[in-house]
């Protein structure tokens, strides 16, 4: 006669629900959310690898962040101008101690072109590893040939002539795809050859700006995480005694957190590091006092619109104790707010600590910090443009990722902007 | 008369009018409302100022030696010290303190050049306001009508766009933004001053009354003066209101899309009213009142940008006052700019309160 | 031959959900005759706000018309401008709301909402003869007009209704659509509510559709009655005929619902089943799985809507589809 019920399909269908496993559910959810979806999984993918980078930056960074590795501002992209060894692709020479012969032996010939420092600089090269090998039976004592031009220099290895040539790399790029059997060594100075990579260039001392970036994830993700925990733990309890309790400590605490609160946190989070003196840990503390109003004020304020609620007069109503009523009802609505504004804090705090770097204040001035390279590079804006530029961007895209999966996130739980 | 007088006679007269004015013809309500807000803005005010006194006497050390560093000899330290007050028990201290902010006498700094400090203030804050308000305007125009855009679209194109740039403005730091318009102004581009206030020849003949510059020129009729106000005005005030707008953006958006779900909207809609009626006029003003609550607390954000802004572009106004004074570790000009920011704050609080109930006929009547 | 005001053909309106299409109101067609009161009644849910909205064509997104014909006057609707329905909203149809305290625009004065309206429609009429003309218009419902100058939040509840129907009257109203319009109100203001709506109905020549909840409301006021279910028209007559001998097996469980004073307490009446799914809606008859009469054609067929006695239609299996039977 009648069909299926309504009431045994649904049940049907709810178990069917809490069967599938969690990442069916994460993946279904694409199609449910739509764009917010997608926004949370790429940031959150953002997220995970800076973290990564700064949990282990040395797998990422080629240089260490302090080490003067090659010439002071190199543009990105370009290679740094060393004197090379340039040799015949056919011989394994390519190295200046692979001149070295035995004394006696016939000197080896290098080229040099005439008017450029390079001799100078194989004069000192050589004579320092000739040094070296004082007493083991080998020297190194090259017969210096100087030639007019590079083009006749070039030629000279081509053809033989010379062992090997002492060129600047700049100019040897330039021109070697003219002379094929010629194949460029290390650069006789020990420093990186045109091979080596300094994929954005180098600052005022010769630090590596890709390395320093990847380095200054580290302070950053620590700055921000740090306070954002601290805030947290020190401001979710704080909210939710002053909700739930109300009264005389209710008022007290929230003009406090109020007045913290509309004050600007720059200026607090300055005169706090300004009394406590520039170290990391100053710096978080002075940034987690910045925010734990605003964990302070959201618990508080969701604790208080819960108690409102008629469920939890029922549920007193029945005999339910305090903390059953804090456990069953108010934590799961508390819940997914924090998370949200943790996400956005953490975003805020490394703001903050940026600026606070960037201002000169905080942090000891040799740590590898965005903030810091940002003020640096300033005075060199005419002509670096790379030192401002970078680390800049490096720092909004940090903040970004941390913003977006807030949003995100905010847009899914929170029911009522949903449309429909 | 300092500038600073002259400022503040400038805003404070109209306002008391204006507060004298809506007590008179206000409501009950009103009255009542008004009296709170100001009675809850002075324990702020307390509030604040002594969490600065306490902050600042925190410092490990001696605060003199510090600021004297090597130069100072026993016999110095200990005068000053005394001149200070500095010997005296804490609590004597916190009452002079007091004193002096009421009184906004600041005293002298300690380091450099030992001028009173509200004299300095009185050259800086002006250049803060200066830059300030036009972000000010800037950030909510944008703000405002690019969230109520992005709201009467939502979930198409127009939306999603106007979200992500207010996500990417919100996570751009404001001095990096200052340095890239710099970059690219000022010197790839050289159209536009990078650094001060005006142009240094064209600044000698301009006249201070109020030591806001522009206003300054326009009053003398100094129009080369002008031009180059206006011109080094450009890029930071552009800096500071674009960073702001992300957060009117967001706020003014969430506010109109729970604002176009009422119901009288819809009746509006019912009687014929043209869309963009409904939108602009009948959904934003309500939309308006719950952001204007907020806009208070975006001053706070305001001048924390102000601090770095006036950094990067060399602007001589209290933020970078505030930062120079901490270098040299002045701390009793920190002590008082801070104050000062905190005063500040608790005005602006004060007065986007009151303007709030003037806005909303239900707390008016 | 009644004259008939609002023809309304073959609506379909549908939602897009996320978890599908809800179809909201199921193939209704329905006449609104001149000058009549028809009472559009059912359970929540049923369609019947979604409907009054659609002969409006006030449906937005994710909502939209599918298909249907709106006569109004002698024009289909359907094949009218944005502009035009504009101009057709809040002039010769008007709509009055559930709750006037959410209807009224909280920081505009009672005065600008009229002056607004009259002026958007009649954009030559000077802001002064607007405000005379809304003085007018309030007098007759029994608001003072210095009242006029309040803002919402300070008048009374009814007051409130009685502004919310002179803003349906403000122009040269023929149909009004009243959704829901007492439901908040206590039960002496609906009495004199109901008063007034005569009242007005006689002296503006009105035709009016009040669509509620509210069964008693109805045969008070209406002299006809349309009853819907999950988003299907069931049951549509003259207001006596169909409350005295309701035909469709929900018209009379929903009339049974009501309870009445000389009733036991065991003796009230629940009607069986929960409302339907529009997300998978039963096949055939809406009504088939809670039905006490029903038939095996019930649950394959969707009945259509045909008079059964004079002044009466119904969509029923019940009564034989092919001929009209008496009784």
């Amino acid at each position: 006669m009648a069909l299926q019920t309504p009431t045994s399909h649904e049940q049907e269908w709810r178990e069917d629900l809490q069967r599938v496993g969690f990442v069916r559910k994460l993946l279904a959810g694409r199609r449910w959310y739509g764009t917010d979806w997608w926004l949370v999984a790429i940031s959150a993918v953002m997220v995970l690898g800076f973290i990564i980078l700064a949990l282990f930056p040395s797998l990422f960074a080629p240089y260490s962040p302090d080490a003067q590795a090659g010439p002071r501002f190199l543009a990105p992209g370009a290679s740094p101008d060393v004197p090379v060894l340039v040799s015949l692709a056919s011989s394994s020479i390519s190295g200046l101690s692979d001149l070295e012969v035995p004394a006696g032996d016939p000197r080896p010939s290098v080229g040099v072109v005439r008017g450029v420092p390079t001799a100078q600089a194989l004069n000192d090269q050589a004579q320092a590893l000739n040094d070296e090998l004082s007493g083991t039976g080998m020297e190194l004592r090259p017969r210096i040939a100087r030639f007019d031009t590079l083009e006749e220099t070039l030629q000279a290895v081509a053809d033989g002539t010379v062992l090997a040539a002492v060129v600047q790399s700049t100019e040897y790029e330039q021109v070697a795809g003219d002379y094929p059997t010629v194949a460029e060594g290390e650069s006789i100075t020990g420093g990186v050859s045109s091979e080596g990579g300094f994929i954005l260039g180098t600052n005022q001392i010769g630090q590596d700006v890709f390395s320093r970036l990847i380095w200054g994830t580290r302070i950053a993700l620590l700055i921000g995480f740090s306070a954002s925990i601290i805030a947290l733990v020190l401001g979710v309890p704080l909210g939710l005694l002053a909700g739930f309790r109300g009264g005389k400590l209710d008022r007290i605490l929230s003009v406090v957190m109020d007045s913290l609160y509309a004050f600007p946190g720059l200026i607090l989070a300055i005169s706090i590091t300004a009394v406590l003196g520039p170290s990391v840990l100053n710096v978080i503390v002075a940034i987690a006092v910045l925010y734990i109003p605003t964990y302070y004020r959201i618990v508080r304020g969701q604790t208080l619109s819960v108690k409102e609620e008629l469920y939890i007069e029922a549920a007193k109503s029945i005999g339910a104790r305090s903390s059953e009523i804090l456990r069953k009802y108010i934590y799961p609505n508390v819940i997914p707010s924090v998370a949200i504004i943790f996400s956005v804090n953490v975003a805020d705090a490394i703001l903050t600590g940026a600026g606070l770097s960037f201002l000169g204040l905080g942090l000891p001035p040799d740590t590898a910090d965005w903030g810091i390279d940002l003020a640096r590079g300033q005075g060199f804006i005419q002509t670096a443009w790379w030192l401002i530029t970078f680390p800049g961007l490096a720092i909004m895209l940090v903040v970004l990722a941390f913003t977006m999966m807030g949003e995100g996130l905010m847009e899914i739980f929170n029911p009522k902007l949903r449309q429909q | 008369m300092s500038p600073l007088s002259i400022i503040f006679l400038i805003i404070g007269v109209p306002a008391a009018l204006g507060l004298v004015y809506i007590f008179v013809k206000g409501s009950a309500g009103l009255r009542r409302y008004i009296l709170t807000r100001i009675a809850l803005t002075l324990p702020m005010v307390f509030i604040l100022a002594s969490l600065v006194f306490f902050v600042l006497r925190v410092i490990p050390g001696d605060p003199v030696s510090s600021a004297l560093g090597p130069k100072g000899s026993p016999e110095t330290i200990a005068r000053l010290n005394e001149q200070l007050g500095l010997n005296d028990p804490l609590l004597v201290q916190y009452g002079r303190f007091l004193g002096s902010v009421i009184t906004l006498d600041f005293g002298n700094s300690l380091t450099g050049a030992h001028r009173p400090i509200v004299d300095e203030m009185s050259e800086r804050f002006p250049a803060t306001l200066e830059l300030v308000i036009p972000a000010a305007i800037l950030s909510l125009t944008i703000g405002v009508f690019g969230g109520a855009f992005a709201a009467s679209r939502r979930r198409r194109t127009a939306d999603y766009s106007l979200r992500l740039y207010s996500v990417i403005i919100y996570s751009l730091p404001i001095f990096w933004l200052g340095l890239m318009l710099q970059l690219l102004f000022g010197v790839k581009l050289g159209w536009l001053p990078i650094a001060g206030r005006i142009d240094a020849v064209v600044g000698t003949t301009l006249h201070h009354i109020t030591n806001i510059y522009s206003v300054d020129a326009l009053l003398t009729g100094n129009w080369a003066a002008l031009r180059s106000v206006l011109a080094h005005l450009v890029l930071p005030t552009l800096t500071l209101g674009l960073i702001l707008s992300g957060v009117f953006v967001r706020l003014t958006r969430i506010n109109v899309i729970e604002t176009l779900q009422q119901d009288y909207v819809e009746a509006a809609r019912a009687r014929g009213i043209r869309e963009r009626v409904v939108i602009y006029s009948h959904a934003l003003k309500n939309a308006m009142i719950p952001v204007i609550t907020l806009i208070g607390l975006q001053v706070a954000i305001l001048l924390a940008g102000a601090v770095l802004t006036e950094t990067v572009f060399s602007w001589p106004g209290m933020g970078r006052y505030l930062v120079e004074r901490i270098s040299s570790r002045d701390y009793t000009a920190v002590q008082s700019v801070i104050t000062m920011f905190a005063l500040f704050v608790a005005l602006i609080s004060l007065a986007v309160d009151i303007i709030y109930s003037l806005v909303d006929p239900r707390v008016r009547y | 031959m009644e004259d008939v005001l609002y023809s309304v053909r073959g609506l379909n309106v549908r939602y897009a959900t996320r978890s599908g299409d809800v179809h909201a109101v199921d193939d209704v067609s329905l006449d609104i005759r001149r000058g009549e009161i028809l009472g559009l009644v059912g359970e929540s849910g049923c369609g019947k706000s979604t409907f009054g909205k659609a002969i409006m064509r006030m449906i937005r997104t994710p909502g939209r018309i599918d298909s249907g014909e709106l006569w109004f006057d002698g024009a289909d609707l359907m094949t009218y401008s944005e502009k035009q329905m504009q101009s057709v909203r809040g002039g010769a149809i008007g709509m009055v709301f559930q709750d006037p305290m959410t209807s009224l625009n909280p920081v505009q004065r009672v005065v600008e909402h009229l002056t607004e309206t009259i002026r958007t429609h009649e954009p030559k009429v000077s802001e002064l003869a607007a405000i005379a003309r809304a003085e007018e218009l309030v007098e007759k419902l029994g608001i003072r007009r210095e009242r006029l100058d309040d803002y919402p939040h300070q008048l009374s509840g009814g007051m409130r209704q009685r502004v919310m129907i002179s803003l349906a009257l403000a122009l040269r109203t023929k149909l009004v659509i009243a959704d829901e319009p007492t439901t908040s109100l206590d039960v002496i203001v609906e009495a004199k509510f109901l008063d007034l709506l005569r009242e007005l109905r006689d002296e503006f020549d009105l035709t009016i559709l009040m669509i509620t909840h509210n069964i008693g409301v109805v045969a008070e006021v209406a002299d006809r009655v349309a009853v819907m279910y999950a988003g299907r028209m069931v049951e549509i007559g003259d207001v006596y005929g169909v409350f005295a001998r309701p035909k469709h097996p929900y018209t009379v469980g929903l009339l049974n619902s009501v309870p009445n004073i000389d009733l036991a307490a065991h003796d009230l009446y629940k009607m069986e089943g929960t409302p339907p799914n529009l997300l998978s809606p039963p096949s055939g008859c809406p009504f088939h799985p809670r039905c006490p009469r029903v038939m095996d054609v019930c649950a394959v067929e969707i009945p259509v809507l045909q008079e059964v006695v004079p002044g009466q239609a119904t969509a029923c299996w019940l009564y034989d589809q092919v001929g009209v039977t008496g009784g």
